[in-house]
């Protein structure tokens, strides 16, 4: 993947400071090298640290958690992160998790700072609507992320923080996954929402469950009116939840947990609410699918073999091709391609019937050309 | 890019997860990550002729699959008229 291979950090001194400069992009697959690099550099007690993002293509949500732990530690034993040259989208990043209260902002170029290079195409880093400029700051909540070593479940963390902090009304956040075949909270913005979630998997009921079997979401305005689940709704009342928000995960169009927002007061969840929910899910299925989350289902392993299987034969094809007709590769795949069509087959059936013992190099003519 | 949004089109035509999408691919023999395919759906990334090929199949037998003819075009059709 390119991240890896433009991914950089050096480090440097300059006026005195230590400066680490990143290059490239900072996601799930490099956060861990910028922060065992930062993490370094805070057990050797440099107090005074720049981070150089100049050449930064793109940070995800991993990597500003990276940047939060690092600044946090730093503050801890007296010493200060600087943020230099931040792309705007990343400064915007760091602004909505309130990370930007804790480091020093240093913006060496403000002319540079309009549009950064990961402004263009991106669909990957979170778009929180940009009147949310006023969102509330939750530093405590930030800061109550404890240091992972599982990243996936860092940057679940980090998904759920955002959402908490950027969804109007909401009390709290969670992050419900199938695990082994049961479903667990992997991420939670306080013990409260961690009961709620508990709540649901001790009655086997609530709309957690319900947004993680069916892959809806499931919105109830007010528990105190709610009939769906029974044996559910009373314990949350009793926590003071009044209004829940679930939101699917999805990884390969399966449902595979839910995003879970509560809130102690009714009705607290309009259309913008749901969309914001939206996001996050989308952002949490995302971190999912590239960390590769969903392979221990047995349906995942099934279409993992089916893939495999398929592949083989079609490569066997393709070799015959090649043989047969003298050509490349990527001919030859051009050319089985072209005869499917022909013979109005699948690729994969084309390819089978060419590697069929019955139809093989024996009869040349077969198969191979439309 | 003509073609790339012709793939992108079809799939969302299709209703086809970037991820299914991915999967087909790779069952045919597709090489790239399923980030560097999206990074093509949406223009990011350039595909070789091969690699488009492959999604073209993917997409048109998905096409096939429910009835309909092979819409997405093939990087060779060109070429190969007579």
């Amino acid at each position: 993947m390119s991240s890896f291979r433009e991914f950089a950090v050096s480090t440097a001194f300059g006026s005195g400071r230590l400066v680490v400069e990143v290059q490239g992009e900072v996601d799930l697959l490099t956060a861990p090298t910028l922060g065992a690099v930062l993490g370094a550099l805070v057990d050797q007690r440099h107090l005074d640290v720049v981070l150089d993002l100049a050449r930064l293509q793109f940070m995800d949500a991993s990597g500003v958690q990276i940047v939060a732990d690092t600044a946090e530690r730093l503050q801890a034993a007296g010493g200060t992160l600087s943020v230099r040259s931040a792309p705007a989208l990343t400064l915007r990043l760091l602004a909505i998790t309130a990370v930007d209260q804790v480091v020093l902002i240093e913006q060496a170029d403000p002319a540079g700072a309009g549009l950064g290079p990961e402004q263009r195409g991106d669909d990957h880093s979170l778009s929180v609507p940009s009147e949310r400029a006023d969102l509330p700051r939750n530093l405590t909540q930030l800061g109550s992320i404890p240091a992972s070593h599982e990243v996936i479940d860092g940057a679940l963390r980090l998904v759920t923080s955002l959402a908490s902090a950027t969804v109007e009304g909401a009390d709290g956040v969670s992050v419900t996954l199938s695990r082994h075949g049961r479903l667990a909270t992997v991420a939670s913005s306080d013990d409260t929402i961690l009961r709620m979630d508990q709540h649901q998997y001790e009655t086997g009921e609530g709309p957690c469950l319900s947004a993680a079997a069916s892959g809806h979401w499931f919105h109830s305005e007010s528990l105190a009116e709610e009939d769906r689940w029974p044996e559910f709704t009373p314990l949350a009342l009793e926590e003071g939840i009044s209004s829940i928000l679930s939101t699917p995960l999805m990884a390969a169009d399966r449902p595979v947990g839910a995003l879970n927002i509560y809130s102690g007061t009714e009705r607290a969840f309009g259309t913008h609410q749901q969309e914001l929910a939206a996001l996050f899910a989308t952002q949490a299925s995302r971190i999912l699918i590239d960390g590769g989350a969903d392979v221990s289902n047995e349906q995942m392993q099934a279409r993992i073999v089916g893939a495999l299987l398929s592949r083989e034969t079609i490569a066997r094809a393709q070799g015959i091709l090649m043989a047969r007709e003298r050509v490349t590769a990527e001919a030859a795949a051009a050319l089985l391609h072209r005869s499917a069509r022909t013979a109005e087959v699948t690729v994969i059936q084309q390819a089978a019937e060419l590697v069929a013992p019955t139809h093989g190099d024996d009869d040349p003519d077969r198969g191979a050309r439309p | 890019m003509s073609e790339i949004d012709v793939l992108e089109e079809a799939r969302r035509k299709l209703g086809l997860s970037v991820g299914d999408l991915w999967f087909r691919y790779f069952a045919l023999g597709g090489m790239s990550t399923a980030l560097e395919v999206e990074a093509v759906l949406y223009g990011a990334l350039v595909a070789t002729s091969h690699d488009r090929d492959l999604l073209a199949v993917a997409l048109n037998e998905r096409f096939a699959e429910q009835g309909h003819d092979h819409p997405v075009p093939y990087a060779g059709d060109e070429a190969s008229r007579p």
